[in-house]
């Protein structure tokens, strides 16, 4: 049996028309479609996920990221329904003849400060789905999640995920089932954002009232997307209101927001600003140290999103985003940043047929500099940057059979550090790291189709091209990794190249009226990777391409899982089983030197890794108790030449046990309370088990990496938000919200070192840094629409 | 190892960890097999030359480290071969006649009467660079930098071309002020390779320290040692070590490599010596 599946599969990839042409056309009833979008009613905006019926043919879909669907119907009497959770549902009947166009606007069913709803496809859609490893969330969900001093952010409630944990306390860094934070590919509407941390990362970039919804792909990760191997996080932005002018805006312990939403010129286009600062530099001349005082420390964010409905087949976006942390004192400044923009282009073709089209461009860069113009003064810039081009095409062939194909590529620019001396007589020569290009591009397609009633088959090839171009200068490397002799290549040669071949595949079977069993697997590649070496990492960390001296990594993952919905699809089970295996894994030999080093390669040490686990987890999204509770056992491994004498080592992020419990009650019309608890094993560490003396100073000796653990994590978070009261034609709406974090104040180990005693100079003591206290804090939001 | 990676460091940490605390806690650790420990250099300058052997312990261990004594030991450079006397126990010495030449290859040969680790027998080899001159240091006075304000001191000398690491040692009114390890001030030449170097800082005396106080009058001198590539990598993994972790900047802890064979723990140094002195002034207005 498993052999004629292999079969089917082979051919499948093959001759992919080969589905379509083999479904017979069951009878003589003639067939029409109807197309269109299904948007907001009170702002305009375009839902995703909506569930349309039609009950005589009965026949179903649901609508695209666009708010776009398109249904095939038997001809003659028709009755649709519209359901989406959050909002009333539609009916539409009628007669039809031939193909023709609706479109549909939902009602919110939930007035609550008017937070877009946009849920989950929980339902059916969800068991049925050939999409499994999928952690989606709304802005609603996101919010009512307590957050670190009242800052509500995306990032830290994916981490509240199964299989999903923060690199280390507070930071926006996550590891997804064991992974580098580097393998997560992160995109803010197609646009890839390169370090999604502001201020060491307790602050994720992403502005909460700025985003629609997040996806999160642990495994399985669509053909379209590639270039990392864990994850890929879908951060969409909200659109504007096409309903006229709305703004909501808020001030919290840490930062101050504010958006606004309108149309321009008519209710086709519409415009969305929000920008966010912190103020956290305010309360510094407060601190005790005088060196503090007159330090500059804050960051900003600025969102802007226009989208254009030329016609009903022509839609435009244009995203914008540039965000910048800014750190001054007396001797250095740091700033650093993202600035990223797309412009997207969806055409329908035909009721059946659409393309996308975007063009990205994205950049991270950083800049150290100090101020005083002395002999030692310098400047220090480091840039990546890329231009992507991205063009598919989604046909579907039926109700049950879509297929998708398109093209990508993206040119890389790395400028990874240039330093100056900018002062008078400056001591220093131009330093210039060697910078690099690079084109990384794919083909890819992909098939999504069910086969009889209910198997679902989801089967996709992505084939990449990484390629470097000089002017470079390559060096290559001894047995010892040491430069030995470099090899110049002259500019736009392309001197190296990559080219790899992703399958992914996905199978669904029902298990009953309300359940499934999934399974997939796929593969993924990635050729730009993060020189971090450190567990949370810093802004100044560099990426580097894949190239003579570096193989691109690969991770092959298969998983198996059960879903199951309960009360009515309210309640979503589901267990989910991983094995990932990743060959040419990087890691760095010990006491690697990642900055300002042109023999980086030589840093580089490779291996394997694998991961393991199974991920449980119980979600309810309605009702006035909402919320998630997860249990997931994992393992992580890796074995790195040179590394741990070469033999086998856990991970940084491997934490076998982890509960997380996440609940939201709605107490009345008003108010509304959440709460938050973390479990995790304590994260692996290095300590020493012995030490030398050597010119006074202590040498810890190690034997073996990552075999010591910090003592288990766990945190109680807690939040009361208080809405005004419910008026019929408000447009002003304000709320309150206090959140506590870490409520019974555990000092959660952040890191562990060792202290020389103060009156005996031989004795040592271990001390561990922990960063939070329990914090609360208040956050004050308004809304006019 | 370089200054300004410190410096931006230092500044990131102190934003990030604005509301960091600590707290001494117990933690159980294991212990792994005693170790040989060497210590010990070759310079320029015309002295006794000591060689240190002593052995690890446990980490929690609170003595002086454990002296292995009635070794023999001896340095070599082609032909000629000195035998060092062990003048107290785990510490072996020249006669003050001794000393290293630039560009010479020197190789430390260590025999133990009883073995440790398994292994009775030690060597290491380094290689003695050539000679940089230090020309002249000025200082200045930094009044904001610290409660009591700071010297900095900075040297001039010519960079040959090659690549080069530098140790710089700081002596007030000869005494020794880095006689730690973690100390010890090393630069590589990458920001003005073969450039004239104008007043690279290479000190910062903290006047709210005890030991670092200058007073007018006093004499500073600066001692710039040409060391080796894995020395310098030596140090500033040892210092990298010592500094203690955080998940922003530390890589995975790991054990310092030296050059002594057989698995022992320490480095033997060669490097050229150069000095230069200033008195202090009365800058500090």
């Amino acid at each position: 049996m498993k052999r004629c599946l292999q079969t089917v599969l082979v051919l499948l990839i093959i001759f992919p028309g080969l589905i379509s042409a083999q479904v017979p056309h069951e009878d003589a009833e003639k067939k029409i479609t109807i197309s269109g979008y299904v948007t907001d009613k009170t702002t305009g905006e375009h839902l995703a996920g909506v569930t349309v019926y039609e009950s005589r043919s009965k026949s179903g879909t649901v609508t695209n990221e666009n708010g776009f669907f398109t249904l095939t119907i038997i001809q003659g009497n028709y009755e649709l329904q519209f359901s989406f959770i959050g909002y009333a549902g539609e009916k539409r009947s009628g007669t039809a003849q031939k193909n023709f166009t609706l479109n549909i606007e939902l009602i919110p069913s939930d007035t609550e400060l008017g937070e877009v709803v946009v849920e989950a496809r929980r339902e059916s859609e969800d068991i049925r789905a050939a999409t499994m490893s999928v952690v989606d969330l709304d802005a609603r969900t996101i919010k009512a999640v307590p957050s670190l001093l009242g800052e509500i952010d995306l990032i830290k409630v994916i981490q509240l995920m199964p299989g999903v944990q923060p690199t280390s306390e507070g930071s926006s860094g996550f590891s997804v089932r064991g992974g580098n934070a580097d393998q997560n590919l992160i995109i803010l509407d197609d646009a890839v954002i390169y370090n999604a941390s502001h201020l060491m990362g307790f602050f994720s970039v992403f502005n909460n009232d700025a985003v629609r919804s997040v996806t999160l792909y642990k495994g399985d990760i669509p053909a379209s997307y590639g270039g990392r191997l864990s994850s890929l996080l879908d951060v969409e932005m909200k659109e504007g209101s096409s309903k006229g002018l709305a703004f909501n805006g808020s001030v919290g312990t840490v930062s101050s927001k504010l958006t606004l939403e309108t149309p321009v010129f008519n209710e086709n286009t519409t415009l969305l600003v929000a920008g966010r600062r912190t103020y956290a530099d305010l309360f510094l001349p407060l601190a005790k140290e005088e060196e503090v005082r007159d330090n500059r420390l804050y960051f900003y964010d600025l969102n802007a999103k226009i989208s254009h409905k030329l016609n009903d087949r022509n839609r435009l976006w244009f995203t914008l985003y540039r965000g910048r942390d800014i750190f001054k004192n007396d001797y250095s400044s740091v700033s650093f940043g993202n600035d990223a923009g797309a412009l997207r282009w969806n055409h329908i073709l035909s009721g059946k047929m659409y393309f996308n089209l975007s063009l990205t461009g994205s950049s991270y860069s950083y800049k150290l500099a100090s101020p005083d113009n002395g002999s030692g003064s310098f400047s220090w810039v480091s840039h990546v940057n890329e231009l992507g081009a991205r063009f598919d095409i989604v046909h579907s062939v039926s109700d049950n059979h879509r297929l998708k194909y398109g093209v990508q590529t993206a040119f890389h620019r790395l400028l990874p550090g240039t330093i100056t001396g900018t002062g008078f007589g400056s001591g220093f020569t131009e330093f210039r790291l060697p910078g690099s290009d690079a084109l990384e591009s794919a083909v890819y397609f992909s098939d999504d189709f069910r086969i009889g009633e209910k198997i679902t088959l989801k089967y996709g090839l992505r084939g990449s091209l990484f390629q470097n171009i000089g002017a470079a200068t390559v060096y290559n490397y001894d047995a010892d990794h040491r430069p030995a002799d470099s090899t110049v290549y002259g500019k736009g040669e392309f001197y190296n190249s990559y080219f790899r071949v992703e399958p992914r595949i996905a199978l669904t079977v029902p298990a009953g009226e309300s359940s499934s069993v999934k399974t997939s697997y796929s593969r993924t590649v990635q050729y730009l990777s993060l020189a971090q070496n450190s567990a949370a990492g810093t802004p100044l960390d560099i990426w580097f391409t894949a190239g003579r001296n570096v193989k691109p990594q690969v991770c092959d993952q298969v998983a198996a899982g059960y879903f199951r919905n309960i009360n009515g699809g309210k309640i979503a089970i589901s267990g989910e089983l991983y094995y990932k295996s990743i060959s040419d894994l990087i890691d760095f030999r010990d006491h690697a030197s990642l900055f300002l080093n042109q023999y980086l390669d030589g840093e580089l040490r490779t291996g394997k890794g694998y991961s393991y686990g199974i991920e449980t987890m119980v979600r309810k999204d309605e009702g006035r108790i909402s919320g998630w509770l997860s249990y997931t056992w994992a393992r992580s491994y890796r074995k790195v030449s040179d590394i741990n004498s070469g033999l086998r080592y856990v991970s940084p992020y491997d934490k076998p046990h982890n509960v997380n419990i996440v609940l939201n009650y709605e107490i009345n019309g008003r108010l509304s309370a959440s709460a938050t608890w973390v479990y995790a094993t304590g994260l692996p560490v290095t300590l020493p088990t012995g030490k030398a003396i050597l010119s006074s100073s202590v040498i810890p000796v190690y034997t073996s990496r990552n075999s010591y653990r910090m003592e288990d994590y766990h945190r109680l978070d807690l939040s009361l938000t208080l809405r005004d009261r419910e008026k019929k034609g408000r447009r002003f709406h304000s709320e309150f919200n206090l959140s506590v974090y870490n409520v019974y104040n555990r000092h959660n180990a952040w890191a562990i070192n060792f202290e020389r005693d103060a009156d005996n100079d031989n004795m040592i003591y271990a001390e561990k840094t922990y960063l939070f206290s329990i914090i609360p804090a208040l956050t004050y939001s308004m809304r006019f629409r | 190892m370089d200054s300004i990676g410190k410096h931006i460091k230092a500044l990131l940490i102190a934003a990030a960890i604005v509301s960091a605390c600590t707290e001494r806690i117990e933690l159980k650790l294991d212990e792994s097999d005693k170790k040989l420990v060497v210590e010990g250099f070759v310079s320029t300058d015309t002295t006794v030359h000591r060689i240190i052997l002593t052995t690890t312990t446990g980490y929690y261990y609170n003595g002086r480290p454990p002296t292995v004594s009635g070794a023999t030991v001896k340095i070599m450079t082609g032909a000629a071969e000195t035998i060092l006397n062990e003048v107290r126990p785990g510490i072996y010495e020249t006669d003050s006649t001794f000393f290293g030449l630039a560009g010479e290859t020197y190789t430390l040969d260590i025999e133990l009467k009883q073995s440790i680790g398994g292994f009775s027998t030690y060597s290491a080899v380094t290689k003695m660079g050539d000679l940089v001159k230090i020309d002249s240091l000025t200082m200045k006075y930094q009044k904001d930098w610290s409660e009591n304000g700071i010297w900095q001191v900075f040297s001039s000398f010519r960079d040959p071309v090659q690549l080069q690491y530098y140790r710089f040692m700081i002596y007030i009114n000869d005494k020794l002020l880095t006689d730690d390890l973690g100390d010890w001030f090393v630069s590589d030449d990458r920001f003005w390779n073969g450039a004239y170097v104008t007043g690279t800082p290479v000190a910062f005396l903290d006047q709210s320290e005890d030991d670092e106080v200058i007073n007018e009058g006093d004499t500073i001198s600066v001692e710039l040692n040409n060391i080796d590539e894995d020395f310098a990598w030596f140090i500033s993994d040892a210092q990298a070590e010592m500094r203690g972790s955080n998940p922003l900047f530390s890589g995975p802890p790991a054990n310092v490599k030296g050059n002594i064979s057989n698995g022992a723990i320490g480095y033997f140094a060669a490097f050229t010596v150069s000095r230069s002195e200033i008195i202090a002034g009365t800058g500090k207005r």
